[in-house]
């Protein structure tokens, strides 16, 4: 049995890409079953989905332990603990990866002597089409080798039926560049033959204690407890006040943030929570002398996360 | 607790409070326009509220453990939020007619609830507290649609609006319902229309609802970047517009009579508006569908010269 699984963001179509898989799969004559994990199910969110194949009825449920194959669609998230893209990944397992930066430098970065490759798709800011999904579909396609280009082009159609055909023509076109881009690498994913995970042991009679008011109601008791949410690691785009531009006006970027991202000190100076900015950029577009850069994420993906 | 006829403390963004009550954190969209209006209100409300929430995005503001609130929450069934709100209002003039609680140490209810819930299943539920006279803030923050499951078609999605259950050519076939008016007919102690790109009104608003008692309608327009398909950097730009094209209105009814608290005259095309959204691109290609542009136009004009 064939163990995939997607992993990329909220609005970045992974969920799409795992169906686009499965039914090529399916059309190859595979059983296959498909089903996303969404955490906060919000844009820019941490987002992933599974997709399992095999020529045999599939009795398994729930979520793989692990997988043969991991397609992470967006770099960033590699940085992000809470993401859990490398959980479960063993030395059969490959990665691949979403990126402009080779993969012996992953291999280094991640500490993997080796099955790690890499494919590179530039989405231009804003695009709204299922674009990451599908050519993480085309690439997981190719790596498995047993999915046809037909197959491939077939299971877009249906699983694109719904979108413009503009739409399907620019999704299909990124799936199969990153088939193209793979063909070195076609079949390396082998099938992993043996069932996966011990029969789970008999529940046994667990006392659950009552937890003290302030960690059972901290909805009444506990105020403010979000901020330890660190929702800054939604972002993909990062927005930087400019110190010698802002005008200090009347606070227009922090009156309309909407998480309330943005304090004022007290000498009027405007400045950007990090741990909570989700990189909407609401401010960098309200703000009238254009005080706000925005700056690329991607390159921050590897730094170590702050705790606290 | 104050005089109503007191000059308001906000008239210029200067105005505005500097420091953010609602925490940071939470699960909401990147560009949220419902959060940003709730946040906005929630500074000038402040931190003595018991917010009782009918099931939506809103509901995700509180995931246990974490809540961004400083005061209490309570979650509530779709269409129940208004008789949570009788029962917490029952229990605080209770327990100050017993003495348990100070007269001072009293806390506003109010009811936070999508346009779904406000609109359908809540309705009657709200119609019956508006009839009992239920001291409550009652706030809707409009996204119109159901928009936590994905943007379904709702009572108050605007005619035309594409949306993920009208998929055909001519979108949603129905006309907004007009839940300002069904609470004004209603003769509710206070009514108004707000949204977060205009924070001054806003804040105006939730200042004298605040200080009236029984039941008191603020309702928020509240673009939403994945459901109404545009960049979340947009959502400040696209709430402008609503109120520059007379999409939205900002009314305000108390005394019996309904007023315009914001004029731009002249006003723009709704062309503008709708032009800037994914839900109403069918209406400009594959070419301009005329006829329902100069439909939804004209029912603006005729709903902008109602009001004065
Ligand atoms: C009785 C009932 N039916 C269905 C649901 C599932 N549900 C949860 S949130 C939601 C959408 C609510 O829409 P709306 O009130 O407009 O709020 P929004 O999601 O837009 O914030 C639905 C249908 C529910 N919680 N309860
Ligand atoms: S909106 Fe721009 S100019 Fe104004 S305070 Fe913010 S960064 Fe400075
Ligand atoms: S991008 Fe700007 S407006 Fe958006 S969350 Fe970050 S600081 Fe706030
Ligand atoms: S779906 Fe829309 S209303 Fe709901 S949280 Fe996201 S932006 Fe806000």
């Amino acid at each position: 049995m064939y163990r995939i699984r997607l992993h990329g963001r909220g609005g970045q179509g992974i969920q799409t890409g795992a169906r686009i898989l499965a039914s090529a799969l399916f059309v190859e004559g595979f059983e296959t079953q498909d089903s996303p994990l969404y955490g906060a199910e919000r844009r820019g969110a941490p987002v992933s989905a599974t997709v399992r194949a095999a020529r045999a009825p599939i009795r398994e449920r729930g979520l793989p332990a692990r997988a043969d194959l991991i397609a992470v669609g967006d770099e960033s998230l590699l940085g992000v603990a809470a993401a859990g893209v490398l959980r479960d990944a063993d030395e059969r397992s490959w990665l691949l990866i979403r990126s402009g930066v080779a993969a012996e430098i992953w291999r280094s970065r991640l500490g993997r002597s080796e099955r790690v490759a890499t494919f590179a798709l530039e989405v231009e800011e804003g695009a709204e089409l299922p674009l990451v999904g599908a050519a993480c579909a085309g690439a997981a396609a190719r790596m498995l080798g047993v999915v046809s280009r037909a197959s491939l082009e077939s299971a877009l159609e249906r699983e694109l039926a719904a979108l413009s055909a503009q739409a399907r023509a620019a999704s299909a076109a990124r799936a199969f560049a990153a088939w193209d881009e793979l063909a070195a690498l076609a079949g390396c994913v082998t099938e992993e033959p043996a069932p996966i995970g011990a029969p789970l042991p008999r529940p046994d009679w667990v006392d659950v204690p009552l937890d003290p008011a302030d960690v059972a109601a901290p909805d009444i008791r506990v105020p403010l407890t979000s901020v330890q949410v660190r929702t800054g690691l939604w972002r993909t785009l990062r927005p930087v006040i400019d110190d010698a531009l802002c005008r200090r006006c009347s606070w227009l970027c922090s009156s309309f943030c909407p998480d309330g991202a943005i304090s004022i000190d007290p000498d009027g100076r405007p400045c950007i929570d990090y741990d909570h900015c989700k990189g909407c950029l609401v401010c960098a577009a309200v703000c009238p002398p254009h005080a706000i850069r925005v700056e690329r994420e991607a390159g921050r993906a590897t730094e170590p996360e702050k705790v606290g | 607790m104050s005089d109503a006829d007191e000059p308001t403390r906000y008239r210029r963004m200067q105005d505005l409070p500097s420091t953010h009550l609602l925490g940071s954190g939470t699960s909401l969209c990147a560009g949220c326009g419902g959060l940003g209006a709730f946040r906005e209100l929630y500074e000038v409300l402040g931190e003595r509220t018991v917010v009782v929430n009918a099931a939506g995005c809103m509901s995700l503001l509180a995931t246990h453990p974490f809540t961004p609130f400083r005061g209490s929450w309570l979650y509530s069934a779709m269409a129940s939020a208004p008789a949570g709100a009788q029962g917490v209002r029952d229990a605080l003039d209770i327990l100050i007619a017993k003495r348990r609680i100070p007269a001072d140490e009293d806390l506003d209810v109010v009811v936070l609830t999508g346009d779904g819930a406000a609109s359908g299943m809540g309705l009657s539920a709200t119609s019956a507290a508006i009839d009992r006279g239920l001291d409550f803030i009652y706030l809707c923050y409009d996204n119109e649609g159901y928009g936590n499951t994905g943007q379904q078609s709702s009572a108050s999605t605007p005619h035309g609006a594409r949306t993920a259950t009208d998929r055909g050519p001519r979108g949603y076939p129905g006309v907004k319902k007009d839940l300002f008016a069904l609470w004004v007919a209603n003769r509710p102690a206070y009514a108004a229309t707000i949204i977060a790109a205009e924070p001054v009104d806003l804040a105006r608003k939730v200042e004298k609802a605040k200080r009236m008692k029984g039941p008191r309608l603020l309702l928020a327009l509240a673009p939403c970047p994945p459901g109404w398909g545009f960049d979340p950097k947009d959502s400040i730009e696209i709430g402008r517009l609503a109120v520059r094209t007379g999409v939205w209105p900002l009314l305000e009814y108390a005394d019996g009579r309904v007023v315009r608290t914001k004029h731009y005259e002249p006003r723009l095309p709704v062309e503008r508006y709708l032009e800037r959204q994914r839900r109403f691109a069918h209406l400009f290609e594959p070419r301009r569908d005329e006829q329902t542009l100069a439909a939804i136009q004209t029912a603006v004009d005729e709903a902008c010269a109602r009001v004065t």
